[in-house]
């Protein structure tokens, strides 16, 4: 018993040490956005003049404002594309389905450089210019899996037979989707939408190669880190790292981990 | 299974997605695989199939020797990636009771914290000016700033362990909370301790989890170019840069297009082992 909780006691030291090694770095980025020198030393000071600068960078603003308007298409486009591919695939059977699937999760699994290139590579060969459209498409590219298979998963615990009873009572496909089959997928479809637009505004590789003077947040940033740190990339990074934090807690919220947040509730009588 | 009517109804819904993935997945790779047999005259990319490409690759040793570095340094990052990893999932499995909630976001918030906001923050911790050198100086520890932190393999090393923890934490967590309780309790039942238990009984029912961690943090740090460039320095040359390098100055994107084959080829054969030996449930991040 005694050397039980002697190796829970190391076990919880040294998971105590993960999240340090996790949680220490983020904290760094905010206190040296707060920092008024670019070194330790200056911890002693309070300054809120690098978030005043940034709301002056009339570039930094508009490449922001790409970002968003990057993430909402490239996430609209995604829930339709994966709302439908998933319900395909987890309800229709043909040959090669795995390697269908397979094929559907490379974007978003693939190295981001094999993405970015390959389809850099047919975008000049097409002699298509790089334009917002091309990082769009690139955002496609690894949205639709990311929605399509939580949406896949939650269509595989939630079972066929609801739908079954549906119809079997006279409802029509139309009226099944919508009162049946909706209801139950809705918070995997908000999650999973929240997710790729978590995930899109933050990609740096991909949209790099397809991206020409049209820049996303991210790509700003990048060039921006070309010249050393700056306070102002402190004090972007903290915000962005706020931001990023809050889609996650609103993203938790629907894609929770336990099976009741679909469960049908019920009946009274 | 509820489409059987009207099988055609059924396959007009899949048009979509596979036009998608034709135009998005299978014709860019495909064409990049093509691209791989052209060669370049001049500044124009010729369309004359040639096996130049692989054979300049297989040839000049200086480019077998960036993919053998990047494959062991990859190797190391998903070793370093479960080392952290596993302990902290089965912790939170086997030991923690109260907050156990709440310190599941924790491990799995860095997943979606930015790229770049990490980036920046190794920089800061392993610069000449940096945290811990700073820190080192003020307690009078060192003189001279530690130049060994930054701008090498080693500081590659850890801010690629650091982006992967969760990748390898997820689906040994998922493993992990699958395992029947009363198997344990058998075990322990039958004299095992902890350690016994955790050896022959745990560990390999954890094995597929623990599996496709490690080929997820291994396909991440092989085809990361960023942070080799933000903190690798000269020494840190990995082969995402190697294929980086062929699309901007060098301006030889067949060759490019090859190595990036080499790397789809690697990254395509380790992640196929997934499927067999591990379980891709968990290792995307679902529900």
């Amino acid at each position: 018993m005694n050397s039980r909780r002697k190796l829970g006691l190391g076990l919880k030291s040294y998971g105590f040490f993960v999240y340090f090694f996790l949680y220490f770095p983020l904290l760094i980025v905010l206190i040296f956005s707060f920092s008024p020198t670019k070194t330790m030393v200056g911890i002693s000071g309070f300054t809120l003049k690098w978030y005043r600068e940034l709301f002056r960078d009339e570039n930094l603003l508009i490449a922001f404002s790409h970002t968003i308007l990057i993430g909402v298409g490239a996430v609209a486009i995604a829930v339709a594309l994966g709302l439908t591919g998933a319900f395909f695939v987890s309800r229709v059977s043909f040959p090669g389905k795995s390697i269908f699937r397979t094929l559907v999760l490379l974007p978003y699994i693939l190295p981001g450089i094999l993405m970015g290139i390959s389809l850099l590579v047919v975008i000049k060969a097409l002699n298509v210019p790089l334009s917002p459209f091309t990082v769009l498409l690139g955002h496609v590219s690894f949205t639709v899996p990311v929605v399509m298979f939580q949406v896949m998963s939650r269509i595989a615990r939630m079972g066929p037979n609801y739908q079954s009873a549906a119809m079997d009572l006279g409802a029509n496909p139309v009226q099944t989707f919508w009162y049946v089959t909706l209801p139950m997928i809705r918070t995997a479809i908000i999650g999973a939408a929240l997710l790729a637009f978590t995930v899109s505004f933050d990609e740096i590789v991909i949209s790099y190669f397809l991206t020409g003077t049209w820049m996303t947040l991210p790509v700003y940033i990048y060039g921006m880190m070309r010249y050393g740190l700056s306070p102002k990339v402190y004090a972007i990074s903290a915000i962005i790292l706020l931001l990023s934090l809050a889609l996650i807690m609103l993203m938790s919220r629907y894609t929770g981990r336990t099976a009741e947040v679909y469960r049908v509730r019920p009946r009274k009588d | 299974m509820g489409e059987r009517r009207s099988p055609s109804r059924a396959l007009l819904r899949g048009i979509p997605i596979t036009v998608w993935m034709l135009v998005l997945v299978v014709v860019p790779l495909g064409y990049t695989f093509l691209t791989s047999f052209f060669q370049v005259e001049g500044l124009q990319i010729a369309a004359k199939l040639t096996l130049k490409n692989y054979a300049l690759f297989l040839t000049d040793p200086m480019y077998s020797g960036i993919l053998l570095k990047s494959l062991v340094l990859a190797l190391a990052i998903a070793m370093l990636g479960i080392l952290a990893g596993y302990p902290l999932a089965y912790m939170l499995c086997f030991r923690v009771r109260r907050g156990k909630q709440a310190l599941f976001m924790l491990s799995i918030i860095p997943l979606w914290v930015s790229y770049l906001v990490r980036i920046i923050a190794w920089r800061t911790i392993l610069g000449n000016k940096g945290v811990i050198n700073s820190a080192l100086t003020a307690l009078g520890l060192i003189q001279e700033p530690l130049s060994f932190l930054l701008y090498n393999r080693f500081a590659i090393a850890v801010t690629l362990t650091y982006i992967c923890i969760p990748f390898v934490f997820i689906p040994v967590y998922t493993a992990l909370e699958k395992i029947p309780r009363n198997i344990l309790e058998a075990s322990s039942d039958l004299g095992a301790g902890e350690l016994r238990t955790f050896l022959n009984v745990v560990l390999p029912l954890s094995l597929p989890g623990l599996i496709t961690g490690f080929i997820f943090a291994f396909i991440i740090a092989l085809g990361d170019y960023i942070i080799p460039q933000q903190l690798g320095g000269t020494q840190g040359i990995m082969f995402g840069n190697l294929i980086w390098s062929q699309f901007g100055f060098a301006f030889n994107w067949p060759f490019g297009a090859a190595l990036s084959f080499i790397l789809l080829a690697i990254s395509v054969t380790i992640l196929s082992l997934t499927s067999r030996f591990g379980t891709t449930e968990g290792g995307f991040i679902s529900e």
